[in-house]
């Protein structure tokens, strides 16, 4: 029997919508669930979908890259690359293992309520491959590291991270909790799949892999470019939805959703990805600096995409365009700084050649952020190993979870962007931060910084080792300097050449 | 006397920190337990300056000598820590 092709069938097939006679459209569709915005359904059915599969497409496909990524995986396994890489290297594939796996894992929770609660049949299809994809991904970034876990335990923080009070941990889930798992379905549509995946993922997933392959990992970079290739599939269900929200007469709550998750994940990407990018990743493996890969990345991709749609850049957009030079320095420098609060062992990454194109890439880095790592570098340098560890907490903001950082030394522009709300002082490390909260505060009126938790009694003993308890780090987890100090030897010699 | 929480905004750092200094302190011994967590650490001694505390972004120094619970600042609030003359 000759089987129809796919387009003859598609629309008619993925239409699954009727007429509920048991319960009310409300009751089957809660307003709180599907975020119809009070757009009836037969606008919703409009939704097409610009990528359309069947299942058995989707599985013969998701099939054979599998296959080719667990081959990949196989045949190097046998080579040990992970004992020759890089120090920084292995941090980077430690820090994204335990940021993103179990993040997926949240997103696939978000496909499961399009795929259920979205009044868009198309998005409803869409979603239920999407939930797969997700919990593919789940599953492939939870098996690799696992053959690394016979070499240290911070690789078993790809199944653990997320689940701890480790504040890198408690910032993912903040983000991942406010775009995939506390919205509604057409929310979710837009904030996690046209913000987040649309641009973020492509930077972590494709920029990264393009690094790993120069690093010279190829299964890394199997892996990461083979999952982009579905979110760049599933990542296009925001579009639809922002067309019909933009057609409605909902534009500016369109361009609100948008504006906050695009922020949201930059912060969130500035912290994880940055730091990768700019100072773990070898000289002689970095393709492009991070601010070049979110230029090209992100800000060019979304100016194009907002533009077309009918929609604006965000307001903040000039902020951003600053930050871009600023923010991951301060993130990285942080990290590294509370080292023994992250699982992965950070690398510097300030050796003179790191900083000559650090100075390249960043002009004017060595009189601020350079300054800082003088202190530190003569510290090591004379023996006071103590002085590079901190014995207090950083002011954390309260919606992005990070540390308020600013730029150091000559360039020192430190503030702190506070509201009072409902008689609770409230710290954010932008105005951006904070206008994210001003326009909803219900959403997150109620969190609990690790800063407001410490002052709460609720970290003990209340210092650095109640800290670490607190965060489920034990000691042979807590980061170190990657290269073990090995890098200030390089001005040792300098010094000593100069002497 | 009773622990009071400030954050810190110090002149010269990367990163604005959590503070214990108690109700009874000057704005002076303030000014040095912020100093333990900043100088030294990432922004180098300047011997020729003292140090003076501020509201964070405010245009003036309190007094040297003023303690903390009469300051005016609510637990939590953020101070600028500048390097002055005098």
């Amino acid at each position: 029997m000759a089987l129809l092709k796919r387009e003859d069938w598609y629309d008619l097939a993925r239409t699954t919508s009727w007429t509920p006679s048991y319960v009310s459209e409300e009751v089957l569709f809660p307003e709180e669930m599907s975020g119809s915005r009070g757009i009836p359904m037969q606008v919703w059915e409009t939704y097409d979908e610009p990528y359309k599969t069947s299942y058995p497409e989707y599985v013969s496909i998701q099939r054979e890259k599998d296959a080719g990524t667990y081959s990949v995986k196989a045949a190097l396994e046998r080579a040990a690359f992970v004992d020759k890489a890089d120090p920084g290297w292995v941090s980077t594939m430690i820090a994204h293992y335990g940021a993103i796996p179990l993040g997926e894992y949240l997103a696939s929770i978000g496909e499961a309520r399009m795929a259920r609660f979205s009044k868009a049949p198309g998005n409803r299809n869409m979603a239920v491959f999407g939930m797969m994809d997700e919990n593919r991904h789940t599953q492939l970034q939870l098996f690799f590291p696992h053959a690394n876990i016979k070499r240290g335990r911070q690789w078993d923080w790809a199944h653990k991270a997320l689940r701890t009070n480790e504040w890198a941990a408690v910032a993912a889930r903040s983000l991942f909790d406010d775009i995939t798992t506390a919205r509604d379905a057409i929310s979710t549509a837009i904030m996690l799949t046209f913000a987040f995946e649309t641009g973020f993922t492509n930077m972590q997933f494709l920029g990264l892999a393009a690094d790993a392959a120069e690093t010279g990992d190829h299964t890394f970079a199997s892996l990461i470019s083979s999952i982009q290739t579905d979110e760049s599939r599933h990542s296009q269900q925001g579009g639809p939805a922002l067309k019909i929200l933009i057609e409605n007469g909902k534009q500016a709550e369109a361009q609100q959703l948008v504006d906050v998750a695009i922020w949201r994940s930059w912060k969130l990407f500035s912290v994880l990805t940055g730091p990768i990018m700019d100072y773990y990743t070898p000289v002689a493996g970095r393709k492009l600096s991070f601010k070049e890969f979110m230029l090209e990345w992100i800000v060019g991709q979304f100016e194009r995409q907002l533009l077309d749609m009918g929609l604006e850049k965000p307001w903040y957009w000039d902020i951003l365009m600053r930050d871009l030079d600023s923010t991951h320095h301060g993130m990285h420098l942080g990290v590294w700084f509370w080292r023994r609060t992250v699982w992965w062992n950070p690398a510097a990454g300030v050796t003179p050649e790191d900083r000559e194109w650090l100075e390249a890439k960043y002009p004017g880095w060595n009189k601020n952020w350079g300054r800082c790592w003088d202190v530190i570098t003569d510290n090591l340098l004379n023996g006071r190993e103590a002085l590079t560890h901190p014995e207090t907490l950083p002011l954390i903001c309260h919606m992005c979870n990070l540390p308020i950082a600013c730029t150091p030394g000559d360039g020192w522009d430190g503030q702190d962007w506070p509201l009072e709300h409902a008689g609770r002082l409230y710290h954010f490390g932008s105005e951006v931060d904070r206008w994210c909260f001003e326009i909803n505060p219900d959403q997150y009126k109620g969190h609990q910084t690790i800063v407001d938790r410490f002052l709460a009694g609720l970290i003990l003993p209340p210092n650095l080792k109640g800290a670490l308890k607190y965060m489920g780090l034990a000691p042979s987890e807590q980061g170190q300097d990657a290269h073990g100090y090995a890098w200030i030897e390089k001005f040792r010699a300098a010094k000593a050449a100069a002497a | 006397m009773a622990a009071f929480p400030l954050h810190c905004n110090f002149q010269g750092d990367f990163v604005l920190q959590l503070i214990l200094v108690d109700s009874e302190d000057t704005m002076d011994e303030a000014a040095q337990k912020c100093a333990y967590h900043t100088v030294g650490r990432r922004v180098a001694p300047r011997p020729d300056k003292i140090l003076r505390v501020r509201k964070h972004g405010g245009d003036s120094f309190f007094p040297r000598e003023l303690k903390v619970a009469d300051t005016g600042l609510r637990p939590t609030e953020t101070i600028d820590v500048i390097f002055a003359d005098s």
